[in-house]
């Protein structure tokens, strides 16, 4: 264990760690096992991390200062294709496409989780169960399946249209309309992934004592009171989790509206992933690079997106018990 | 909780609705695997074949690569969930619970990943997996994605809200670190464990340009390698891949059912009385 | 507690090991066999069929050389090439699209197949074929196929049930939109054609020749065209088709896909020879109730083309080593006995055309193969007229792709939808500096 040992604290810095709060005087003697234990324990993921994304990563930048050949010496272009792809307005577009969607999604999506995963709170043990897996089905069935069971809903004489016609309206034309096809597609998107965000939402909500609740109900305060009083601040972590990771994902869409509307009508569905899946297409040197260089522009947008939200939600302390 | 008439009312339409919208499409693909090659296509919507065909499932079933890539799925689907339940939430505590030199740095580089969309490192991450020999194992669908910064994330938020006082008394009865985690927070873990763990389970299951990247041997094909087969741009069979779909969503619903009861009330974090 | 750590740490190292031991992708064989692999694009089911059969019957031919026949999808064949390339493990052997040739002999990734097949093979090659897989003088791919990408097909009875003469299809475009408006009856829409900008992107490369005698770029890649007022027609055609509701308005496959056709929601089609494929496959019942003919052209010249003559070909990866090898199992399959390829042309239901006299001829005297009224028709109405698919990058294709869907929606009018797309054609000519290099 010793040479274990030595390995993992050689990054112990005795330097003291201005970041860390000053609660306990007791803590500075004991922040050298506290190097020790954390890397350790980060050491794992770190490594995983450092060999199949951090390197890979680091590897994709320096290509991308490439026109890059398999075949050929490579040619350098600097940052050229930074220049090409700042410069396409597809990729600006498409990025507008993705934060649309996700604007569209992510609230709608944990507004409807926070309301089911509240209403299974309430049900008795047995009806609690058969509700925790029901909402997990969809994410059950795979992507290309619920991609064409909503085509067919949104056909022209489809189940929606049919509904709107017993209110005297429609038929839209749902997927090939500019203005309907994005928020046609959402919901298939919420419809996949809502199963998951009710459950972390419950999960979170089972975490809040209930004599929470019950104190404040003898104050008499009502269900809007005690959910923006009491669920949303002691859920701020796990929303905070929620909106980060649900903006990540819903910009990086794809296989929705590969399947579905194949980025149509005109451009109105193609998100930045599905951009750049039809700029790889080509076996061409400018092919690669043009969608390597994107991909990486995308990849710092969404970094800058959550940079905002992690500002905005401003949680990144622990909530003290 | 004693609930009134019109309460037990509003609840029993509610579950029935929410169930009937989700078990509608999943009724539907089953369905769908009784019909003809492009039926389902049909206009109009028809929910009932013409007729009943047991072919498309009894032909997968039959078919020794749907059994074989069944099994190595789930085994692999398994090791991957234990693998990144542990590799993610001892990073996770450590991020949540303890003070180190170069947290912040350490932070953002678990947190970045999240960011990176998979196109950018897709070529280079082929690179490195293959200059380790790792292609066509079991391994190259394992490992390097068991490091998720999603799910690191969602457990350091959730060990973020474990009171402060619980940690204060245990250190002071002089546990180390290692022995609250062990013995505190891991007993505290069961219901995001099984969130997060079907997340991961469902996102190695449903995986499907990586695999096709990493493995040719057809004793690895994964589940979803095996149903594209069924897909093509110039005509899909729908039948075999509706009947194939739904004999494939069977052990993760089965998964489902046993770990559900682990998102129960009581889960209760100690030290709150 | 160290010993958990231990633990963890020794659980971490042995995954590590296990995965670095457990080496996989070796193409040494003890017998000294030379593997070589063939990675096949994912096609029609009977494709596949066909490639297993004859990869085996090659492998137990002899037993110097071992064929690894691997079939990929067609979705993810960019990315697990181009990866595979990457990291120096590209197959020795490849299906490669006629249109990919060319950029692909310009970046060097095929080895030049002069030196490794007999003369004779390429002097078997058709001449219209020849340049599809030409480059500078040398042939970079063998040629398998070639297959129209535009005909029209008609539902016989429900066109006499019309009133409409079904041994007299429609000549020209306007008389198609007759056609179409007289048989949209109904939930039966009067036809289909692609109507999403990456499928009109290629499968309307012949009616682009139809409409201009060109594609819309200039002769040496130096300049867009795609505002001559000929192209105008062509949106115009597709936008009539489109806000008439003459084809359906939410397609529920791509274009190469006739299953709508196949399940009788559409009285015509425009598709590819490809389907009669599937008609004779999935849709046995639509056989004796379609006909098939030229589509038609803009003013009823049947000279003019209508179609490009997409295909594949196999060729031989220039990092491979065992180029011989791969090029032997090549002319084995493609060039060599013409009963193999007579074999394919057979299994796919003369949905696909010969690319070499001999494998004709062998042809020549099959019954199934002369009595075939649908081959008949596309062999001597539309692949003497077809043209070669564009070499120039995809994104091109794709902007006057999206051009006509733009028109065909109402995004914006005809004009202003061209005017972008020239706009979009000469970018991608400065950035990737495609001027003078259009190949021959």
């Amino acid at each position: 264990m010793t040479a274990l040992d030595s390995r993992v604290a050689v990054p112990a810095d005795p330097a003291p760690d201005g970041v860390a709060p000053q609660r306990r005087g007791r803590r500075a003697a004991r922040r050298g096992r506290d190097n020790r234990t954390a890397y350790l324990m980060i050491a794992p993921m770190v490594v995983l991390l450092g060999i199949f994304v951090m390197w890979p990563l680091v590897y994709s930048v320096y290509l991308s200062t490439f026109k890059i050949s398999f075949y050929e010496e490579p040619e350098f272009v600097g940052l050229d294709f930074y220049q090409y792809v700042l410069d396409s307005p597809r990729f600006w577009e498409s990025i507008w496409v993705g934060l649309y969607y996700a604007v569209l999604t992510v609230p709608t999506g944990i507004v409807i989780a926070l309301l089911l995963a509240s209403f299974i709170k309430t049900l008795s043990r047995r009806a609690a169960a058969f509700m925790k897996t029901t909402v997990y089905l969809p994410a059950v069935v795979s992507t290309v399946v619920a991609s064409v069971l909503f085509v067919f809903m949104y056909q022209d004489e489809g189940v929606v249209n049919w509904m709107l016609g017993l209110l005297n309206r429609g038929p839209v034309n749902w997927l090939n309309d500019p203005g309907y096809a994005l928020p046609a597609i959402a919901v298939p998107g919420i419809w996949l992934s809502f199963g998951i965000t009710t459950l972390i939402l419950l999960a979170g909500l089972l975490d809040i004592p209930e004599n929470y609740y019950e104190s404040a109900q003898l104050d008499g305060a009502g269900f809007f009171a005690r959910l923006f009083r009491i669920t949303i601040p002691l859920l701020k972590n796990v929303l905070l989790y929620l909106l980060v990771t649900g903006f990540t994902l819903a910009i990086q869409l794809f296989e929705l509206p590969l399947i579905m509307t194949n980025g149509g009508p005109v451009d109105a569905t193609t998100t930045p992933n599905l951009y750049i899946f039809n700029s790889f297409r080509d076996l061409t040197p400018y092919a690669t690079s043009f969608s390597l260089t994107a991909s990486l522009m995308l990849f710092v947008v969404l970094g800058a997106i959550s940079l905002v939200i992690f500002r905005l939600v401003n949680s990144d302390k622990a909530i003290d018990g | 909780m004693k609930k009134t008439v019109p309460q037990r009312v509003f609840s029993a339409v509610l579950i029935t609705l929410i169930s009937v919208s989700v078990m509608f499409p999943l009724a539907w693909m089953a369905i769908a695997g009784f019909k003809g090659k492009t039926e389902v296509l049909r206009s109009p919507f028809q929910f009932f074949p013409d007729m009943w065909r047991w072919d498309n499932y009894s032909a997968i079933l039959a078919d020794p690569q749907f059994l074989r890539a069944m099994g190595i799925t789930v085994v692999g689907a398994l090791i991957f969930t234990a693998l990144s339940l542990t590799v993610n939430t001892l990073a996770a505590y450590a991020f949540a619970r303890l003070e180190f030199t170069g947290k912040r740095f350490w932070w953002v580089y678990c947190l970045t990943p999240m960011f990176i969309p998979a196109m950018a490192i897709l070529l280079t991450s082929f690179m490195v997996v293959s200059k380790l020999g790792m292609l066509d194992t079991l391994a190259v669908l394992i490992i390097p994605g068991a490091a998720s910064s999603a799910q690191m994330f969602f457990i350091r938020q959730f060990y973020l809200g474990f009171p402060m006082a619980v940690e204060e008394a245990a250190l002071v009865d002089g546990a180390t670190r290692w022995q609250i985690f062990v013995r505190v927070f891991l007993p505290q873990s069961a219901a995001p464990f099984v969130v997060m763990g079907i997340a991961a389970y469902l996102a190695y299951w449903n995986a499907y340009v990586w695999p096709v990247l990493t493995i040719t041997d057809p004793d690895l094909t994964q589940i979803m390698q095996f149903l594209g087969n069924f897909r093509s741009d110039r005509g899909n069979d729908w039948g075999l891949l509706m009947a194939g779909s739904t004999l494939a969503s069977l052990p993760t619903i089965a998964l489902l059912l046993v770990f559900q009861r682990f998102i129960v009330n009581g889960v209760r974090i100690s030290g709150i009385k | 507690m160290r010993r958990r750590g231990i633990v963890l740490l020794a659980i971490a190292a042995v995954t590590a090991s296990t995965a670095l031991s457990a080496c996989g992708g070796g193409s040494e064989d003890p017998a000294g066999k030379t593997t070589v692999t063939f990675w096949q694009q994912k096609f029609e089911d009977y494709q596949q069929a066909w490639f297993k059969k004859h990869v085996d019957a090659y492998n137990a031919s002899q037993d110097k050389v071992k064929v690894d026949l691997q079939v990929v999808p067609a979705d993810t064949w960019a990315q697990k090439l181009k990866a595979a390339q990457a990291a120096g493990k590209a197959p020795d052997i490849a299906t490669t699209s006629y249109g990919n040739v060319a950029p692909g002999a310009a970046q060097s990734q095929f080895a030049p197949l002069d030196d490794l097949l007999p003369a004779e093979a390429f002097t078997d090659i058709k001449d219209n074929v020849k340049g599809f897989v030409t480059v500078g003088g040398k042939h970079y791919a063998y040629p398998m196929l070639v297959e129209p990408s535009t005909v029209l097909y008609y539902r016989t009875d429900l066109v006499t049930a019309a009133g409409l003469d079904p041994t007299n299809p429609p000549k020209t475009w306007d008389e198609l939109l007759q056609w179409a408006t007289k048989l949209t009856q109904g939930k039966v829409k009067g036809m289909t054609i692609a109507s999403a900008g990456p499928d009109l992107g290629w499968s309307s490369w012949g009616l682009q020749y139809n409409a201009c005698g060109r594609l819309p770029i200039n002769d040496d890649w130096s300049k867009s065209t795609a505002t001559e007022p000929c192209f105008e027609k062509l949106l115009d055609f597709y936008k009539t088709l489109y806000q008439s509701g003459l084809i359906p308005k939410t397609p529920k496959v791509g274009y190469a896909d006739g299953a709508p056709y196949g399940q009788g929601e559409v009285a015509m089609m425009a598709g590819g020879s490809w389907v009669i494929g599937q008609l004779k496959n999935d849709f046995k019942a639509m056989v004796p109730k379609t006909a098939v003919a030229a589509f038609p052209s803009i003013d009823g010249d049947p000279a003019k083309t209508t179609a490009t003559l997409g295909g594949w070909t196999l060729t031989v990866d220039a990092k491979s080593k065992g180029k011989q090898q791969a090029a032997d199992f090549v002319k084995y399959l493609l060039a060599g006995d013409p009963a193999i390829m007579a074999d394919f042309f057979k299994t796919s239901g003369f949905s696909k055309y010969t690319v070499r006299t001999s494998v004709d001829q062998a042809l020549a005297g099959n019954p199934d193969a002369t009595s075939d009224p649908f081959m008949k028709v596309i062999s001597e109405k539309v692949v003497p007229y077809g043209k070669q698919e564009p070499a120039y990058p995809w994104d091109i294709s794709l902007a006057f792709g999206t051009a006509i869907e733009s028109a065909m929606k109402g995004k914006a009018d005809v004009p202003t939808s061209l005017k972008t797309a020239a706009a979009a054609i000469d970018d991608v000519i400065k950035k990737q500096s495609l001027a003078g290099t259009a190949p021959k």
